[in-house]
């Protein structure tokens, strides 16, 4: 059987990314690095053929999902309905926990000038952060930082993507 | 997926600036950064009075329309801007080189925090895109159902239709005193037979074979009868277990 369909049909069945680890070990005596070059492959093909779905890189992992044109498509479903976006305060409490991290609910809070107990319960619950540890010194908070799902449900493979500091001084000039 | 890169902060409106939707904005920092950017005011070279005197007007009966703590968080703001405002007025004294600016801390708080707003706007884009991308079985978390409150607008009729409804109270029946099927002179005569044909008998066994509780009893009566006169012996050997009955010794000698 060619390996290039044997790593498809284990994509295809699963619901969530897949580590080329994870792959390989379903693939019998492949390495890693076989399972990436046929992952590329894999997408050359459907690029070339058009299809409706593509395999995207996710967090550590690969997935199997949808193009985004077919979205508004998939909307009319009554299965499928719009993800519930994240509220601004979730969104900016993310962003510092994403920069900071291992950070403390105090030094969130000193930075985005309002409480955030309830964001950070509410992002805890969504498996968007977690408790990675508990900081030195007096009554030694607790930390967050983000996790795999964090990755997930911005389509980042790593923090690496995260826009740098350096690409975000040019917000910091007057607006026009 | 790409993210995008960053193409400069969102420019509010300028005209709503003295009539501010507090609950637009996500606390003091965000209120304050508004008021600077959308007057293209410099950063580095804020005039505190009147930034002051506008965040004040701002946030004007603040505590009447949210909560104490998010209140709280605002007034907080307002005290830090009116000491900062009695800080620059006071003169400075050039012997003292060091002397900071008074606004330093508030610029850097305010930078950082637009730096983490900005990489918030980022973030939100990158997550309406990603949402676009849907996987097998994709079952997206739905948002919690909305508590609707039915208004109390109950009709007598409404009410009477299910009052009606509910199952009558049980009439009183009068109480009947059983009468007994059996005496204890009957159930004594049963157990002298049974006991001059064996060593001993199972009281469960004498039991057994009327079901009801009126024999039950009155079997037990006569047991209790039949040892006072001296006529069978109950044994039990240990607590619920099995109450055999014996014929009395000095019985069998008669």
């Amino acid at each position: 059987m060619k390996t290039t369909r044997v790593i498809e049909a284990v994509l295809f069945a699963s619901e969530a990314p897949l580590t080329a680890g994870e792959i390989a070990r379903a693939s019998g005596d492949l390495s890693s690095k076989d399972v990436e070059e046929a992952i590329n492959q894999l997408r050359l093909e459907y690029e070339s053929e058009e299809r409706s779905f593509q395999i995207y890189p996710l967090g550590d992992g690969y997935q199997i999902l949808t193009r985004p044109e077919y979205a508004p498509y998939l909307e009319r479903l009554d299965s499928v309905t719009r993800t519930s976006r994240l509220s601004r305060a979730a969104l900016e409490t993310l962003a510092i926990i994403a920069y900071r991290q291992p950070v403390s609910r105090i030094e969130v809070e000193e930075l985005r000038g309002v409480n955030v107990a309830g964001v950070l319960r509410s992002l805890q619950e969504r498996g968007l952060i977690d408790v990675v540890g508990r900081a030195e010194g007096l009554g030694r908070p607790l930390l967050y930082g983000t996790t795999r799902k964090f990755l997930d449900h911005f389509g980042l493979q790593s923090l690496e993507d995260l826009p740098r500091p350096e690409e975000l001084k040019i917000t910091l000039r007057a607006e026009g | 997926m790409r993210l995008p890169t960053p193409t400069g902060a969102r420019v509010v409106g300028v005209d709503d600036r003295f009539v501010v939707d507090l609950e637009r904005y996500q606390g003091p920092l965000d209120l304050l950064l508004h008021l600077i950017r959308s007057q293209d005011i410099d950063i580095f070279d804020i005039p505190i009075a009147d930034i002051t005197a506008q965040f004040v007007a701002a946030i004007k009966g603040v505590e009447q329309r949210m909560t104490l703590e998010r209140a709280g968080e605002f007034l907080e703001m307002a005290a830090t801007l009116v000491r900062i405002k009695a800080q620059m007025l006071l003169p400075r004294r050039d012997d003292l080189l060091e002397d900071e600016d008074p606004r330093t801390e508030l610029v850097r708080r305010l930078l950082e925090y637009e730096l983490f707003r900005e990489v918030a706007y980022t973030l939100s884009t990158a997550e309406a895109e990603r949402a676009r991308h849907r996987g097998k079985g994709y079952v997206p978390p739905r948002p919690p159902p909305k508590v609707t409150e039915l208004p109390l607008d109950l009709t007598l009729d409404e009410f009477l239709g299910v009052a009606l409804e509910l199952p009558q109270p049980l009439a009183k029946r009068p109480h009947r005193a059983p009468v007994r099927p059996v005496t204890v002179d009957e159930k004594i005569d049963l157990w002298l037979n049974s006991l001059k044909r064996k060593t001993r008998v199972p009281f469960d066994w004498f039991v057994q074979r009327w079901k009801t509780r009126v024999h039950a009893v009155m079997s037990f009566l006569a047991c209790l009868e039949l040892a006072k006169r001296g006529k069978a012996v109950l044994r039990q050997e240990r607590h619920f277990g099995t109450l055999w009955v014996y014929p009395s010794e000095d019985d069998e000698s008669n």
